[in-house]
């Protein structure tokens, strides 16, 4: 899969394409910062990532070979991320860290067999942790959890244990379908 | 610190919500600075696949950090 083709519509500002680039880029980038992952919050290397790649779409060229911007977003999640380390000073910048540039695979799209059994777990789940969850998912980041639990009446201590509440039952629900979650990164 | 003070820590750290600073750059999750280091390895793993399940979810595959992205871009 080369996700180059959505980058043309991207460049031009067309932001549906670039969802459509993100759901198969935003999970190799991710990955890409595994060796990161004590050291700095890799969900804002992430997302800040995937928006400067928003914003210099209209300059990148292909070299050639497939995955181009995806490419090219696993070295700034790097770069960002060694950047980071070198700010926070906590630890230092070890060869590996700057050498090792994983090879970047976009990610498959969702099987619908799976959407399925996610849709019937949820159905499964008790009111508390399924309000918790479903206000994360709905939400898409937008607001902090503090918002999201005041919206529901809950403390966020409460919040946070009903959604972790929620994670882990659909994580055991999943399994009894055959389903681990290990298998769905 | 409690292992449910931890849990609830590493939950917190798992949403794509993310403040902006001061210059307008996202910012690290305060919770992620008050975990040890396998809890945050631990949480790492636990949002890799939360995402996965997420944009799984989703009728347009996309992650809740994928729709947080789209949505500064919108904003902005």
């Amino acid at each position: 899969m080369d996700l180059d083709v959505h980058l043309a519509a991207i460049a031009a500002g067309d932001a549906g394409a670039f969802g459509r680039w993100l759901a198969g880029a935003e999970r190799p980038v991710r990955e890409s910062l595994r060796p990161f992952a004590v050291h700095v919050d890799c969900e804002a290397v992430v997302q800040e990532t995937l928006l400067r790649i928003w914003q210099v779409a209209p300059q990148i060229e292909s070299d050639g070979k497939p995955n181009s911007a995806l490419r090219l977003a696993v070295r700034i999640a790097r770069n960002l991320a060694i950047s980071e380390l070198r700010r926070k000073r906590t630890v230092g910048v070890t060869a590996e860290m700057i050498e090792s540039v994983p090879e970047a695979n976009p990610a498959e799209p969702p099987d619908p067999i799976l959407r399925r059994a996610i849709e019937e777990c949820r159905g499964e789940l008790p009111l508390k942790p399924a309000q918790a969850l479903s206000a994360r998912l709905e939400n898409g980041g937008i607001d902090r959890d503090e918002t999201l639990a005041e919206r529901l009446g809950m403390r966020v201590n409460t919040f946070l244990q009903n959604f972790t509440r929620a994670r882990k039952l659909l994580a055991n629900c999943l399994r009894n379908k055959g389903i681990a979650m290990e298998e769905l990164a | 610190m409690t292992p449910q003070e931890r849990d609830e820590l590493m939950a917190a750290v798992t949403t794509a919500h993310r403040e902006r600073g001061p210059h307008g750059e996202i910012e690290g999750h305060r919770a992620f600075y008050d975990l040890d280091d396998p809890s945050r390895a631990q949480a790492f793993e636990q949002t890799l696949r939360l995402r996965a399940l997420e944009a799984a979810a989703n009728p347009t595959s996309l992650s809740t950090t994928a729709r947080a992205v789209l949505a500064r871009i919108r904003r902005a």
